[in-house]
């Protein structure tokens, strides 16, 4: 593989990532060849040295991807920081999937729960007093505000845990990434 | 198995290295690569988003200098939290294997 087939390779592999993110990487492996070719060896050994650029490109969009999570903490970055750790290829992942599945799963549900019961509590709170509700109208109003506070709070514990969750995720992400998944390939 | 187990510890120590490296003096990531490259036999390409990643957790910060072989290299030097994760990293380095030397001698 030459300097231009390692870059390109490089790039496909980054492909997604901010612009900056990928000219910063590509300029700091091109500066490598820069600095080999100086030091008297061929693009074919620089290459050969730096390893396979799919693997690089997985590790650095990894990081990015860990990075942006603990700095703006939204869905998309969410989203992004589990991509990424999928993008490892941590084969536990599939292990932890069930569990992870189940886990998710009773968190969305009890989420849809929440919404339901914030638009429950609505209804009761705006079509309760024209019903004559048993206790007269106040207490219709009353009730209403209650659930509506009541799915609130849920909804707002339920965040908590998301984050919990996505964290936890990323937590084990990275201990994959540093320790156990061997990004060196040793040298054949 | 023994090959598997040397990815693994040299993954495990790569960080440690690098802290070493630069705390002798201040480096660019060619010069890191292949000191590491001809000390561990580890690929090259691993060194960037190691160092990425350190930046990141704020390790070590860089700056520029006028290179005679082209653009102007990064250079790296630690930052004041990077010595003190070395000298923790260093320590915890030594108790470990200190406990595997005495482990391995005893069944010898």
């Amino acid at each position: 593989m030459n300097r231009q087939a390692f870059i390109d390779r490089l790039r496909l592999g980054l492909s997604g990532l901010p612009p900056k993110a990928i000219a910063e990487a590509v300029a700091d492996y091109e500066t490598h060849f820069t600095e080999g070719l100086a030091a008297g060896r061929t693009e074919e050994e620089v290459a050969e040295a730096l390893g396979d650029p799919a693997r690089l490109a997985r590790e650095l969009r990894a990081e990015t991807g860990l990075k942006r999570w603990e700095e703006e903490r939204n869905p998309t970055s969410a989203a992004g920081a589990i991509f990424a750790v999928l993008g490892l290829g941590a084969i536990d992942i599939l292990i932890l999937l069930p569990i992870l599945m189940t886990v998710a799963g009773t968190l969305f549900g009890l989420i849809v729960a929440a919404i339901a019961i914030f638009v429950g509590g609505g209804v009761v709170f705006a079509a309760g007093p024209f019903l004559n509700p048993p206790g007269g109208a106040a207490v219709a109003l009353l009730g209403g505000i209650g659930l509506m506070a009541a799915a609130a709070s849920l909804g707002a514990i339920l965040t908590l845990c998301v984050i919990g969750l996505v964290n936890a995720l990323v937590w084990y992400g990275r201990l994959h990434y540093r320790l156990l998944k061997p990004a060196m390939e040793p040298k054949s | 198995m023994v090959e598997a187990v040397q990815v693994q510890l040299k993954k495990g120590v790569l960080e440690l290295c690098v802290l070493a490296l630069l705390s002798q003096h201040d480096s660019y990531a060619y010069e890191i690569a292949s000191r590491l490259a001809e000390g561990i036999d580890m690929g090259e390409g691993t060194i960037y988003p190691l160092m990425r990643r350190m930046q990141g957790d704020g390790l070590v910060d860089t700056y520029l200098v006028e290179s005679p072989a082209g653009p102007p290299r990064k250079y790296y030097k630690l930052t004041e939290a990077g010595v003190e994760s070395f000298s923790a990293q260093k320590a915890e380095w030594a108790a470990f294997s200190r406990a595997v030397e005495a482990i391995l001698g005893d069944a010898a």
